[in-house]
């Protein structure tokens, strides 16, 4: 062995580095898979070339042997070539290349953190909804069943657990949530929520819901394109009710001459009469986060300022706005104009037709 | 840091392209699922509710 492998190994170095630097240089550091491919591959051809000028004798001699001493040599001899020239043009690029590979992180860093709010949107405008139509899905199946199963007889329903159903007609014949009790968190991600200690549907005061208007389902995206006289249906266990959108701030004033003709707005009429006690209360209204009042029975008036006997029965719908932002709210203000009773095998679509929204 | 992990993934191009979309599957997943639910409730787009101050 070592008879061969001396002159072998004399030979070997100097045809692979005449030809090795010249193919490799410039070529970056770091990718050792690709050569020691390309050393397991050139190898076979070299020993063939050389023998070629060699005399007779080696040729035998070498090939037989060539294949084996050859193959584990080179591995030694191009390591030191390679690294060494790499060195040389890399070190001065070194200096610049710490900076570099800062500036090169920071910007990935930057894109990657673009990509995320990116993601944030499409998860805020799209992922929610899937998430909040799962949940509104499992909430109107319990709802169901409990109506078939004429459970519904507690007057309070509990936090978080639907009790009735809201229908906007203007907003498409399919368009439905159920209406949970509360406005936190987690129970506005299944649908709309009704503002705790607020009346019920039909009762005399003022019944509030709040729903979200981006994501989550946003049931009350289109809320701010309400008209006056526009239909809102509450529908519980035994009845439908239909409120009706009150008239706008600038339709208060000629509402005889303009809306009171409609056949939609039979039974509304502005709020607005000489107690004083529903100046505010307009059809649309837009207001601070503070004005909690907005859902108060008599709205924007304390508690106390009529009795309960002389109250409208009226539906207080409150959302975000402007949209994508928690700067104010949008309220809607509507009032109960009529009442159906829950006959059996009807429905929401027996009821569009009777009030002609069909 | 992309360059890095591309580095560091092991096997053929083959193995590598899908281990590489394993993981931005995963990092996905987990904005999806736990830091975007969490992050949310802090942002000022959701709250709909008026509140009695």
């Amino acid at each position: 062995m070592s008879r061969y492998e001396e002159p072998e190994t004399r030979e070997i170095p100097v045809p692979g580095l005449a030809r090795r630097p010249d193919g490799r240089q410039g070529r970056p550091t770091g990718q050792p898979p690709r050569r020691t491919e390309r050393r397991e591959a050139a190898p076979p051809r070299r020993p063939a070339g050389p023998p070629r000028h060699h005399p007779r004798q080696e040729p035998r001699q070498s090939r037989e042997e060539e294949t084996r001493p050859i193959r584990v040599p080179p591995p030694e001899p191009p390591e030191d070539p390679p690294a060494a020239p790499p060195e040389n043009p890399e070190s001065p690029r070194s200096g610049g290349g710490r900076g570099r590979i800062v500036v090169r992180t920071v910007g990935e860093l930057l894109i990657t953190m673009g990509l995320v709010v990116l993601l944030f949107v499409v998860y805020e405008l799209y992922v929610t909804n899937l998430m909040s139509a799962q949940l509104q899905r499992e909430a109107s199946a319990d709802l169901d069943e409990r109506w078939s199963q004429e459970r519904e007889l507690r007057a309070e329903p509990l936090e978080g657990e639907a009790f009735a159903r809201i229908y906007i007609p203007s907003f498409g014949a399919d368009w439905g949530f159920t209406i949970q009790e509360g406005t936190d968190g987690p129970t506005l991600e299944i649908g709309p929520g009704h503002y705790v200690d607020t009346a019920m549907p039909g009762e005399p005061g003022n019944f509030g819901v709040a729903g979200h208007r981006v994501g989550k389902g946003a049931p009350f995206n289109d809320l701010d394109l309400l008209n006056s006289c526009d239909a809102i249906v509450v529908e519980t266990a035994r009845s439908f009710f239909v409120y009706r959108v009150l008239p706008m701030k600038d339709e208060v004033a000629n509402w005889a001459q303009r809306k009171a003709s409609d056949p939609a707005c039979a039974n509304v009429a502005p709020l607005q009469d000489e107690q004083g006690a529903y100046d505010q209360t307009f059809g649309r209204v837009i207001v601070l986060p503070q004005r909690g009042d907005a859902v108060a029975p008599v709205p924007y008036q304390p508690s106390n300022v009529l009795p309960p006997a002389s109250q409208a029965s009226l539906m207080t719908l409150t959302t975000c706005h402007p949209q994508f932002s928690d700067r104010q709210r949008l309220i809607i203000h509507s009032v109960l104009t009529n009442e159906y009773q829950k006959q059996p095998g009807t429905g929401y679509d027996d009821l569009l037709r009777e009030i002609g929204e069909a | 840091m992309y360059g890095w992990i591309w580095r560091h993934l092991p096997g053929p191009l083959a193995v590598r392209v899908a281990l590489a979309a394993l993981l931005v599957a995963g990092a996905v997943a987990l904005l999806m699922f736990v830091v975007f639910p969490w992050a949310e409730p802090l942002l000022p787009f959701n709250d709909v509710a008026v509140n009695p101050s």
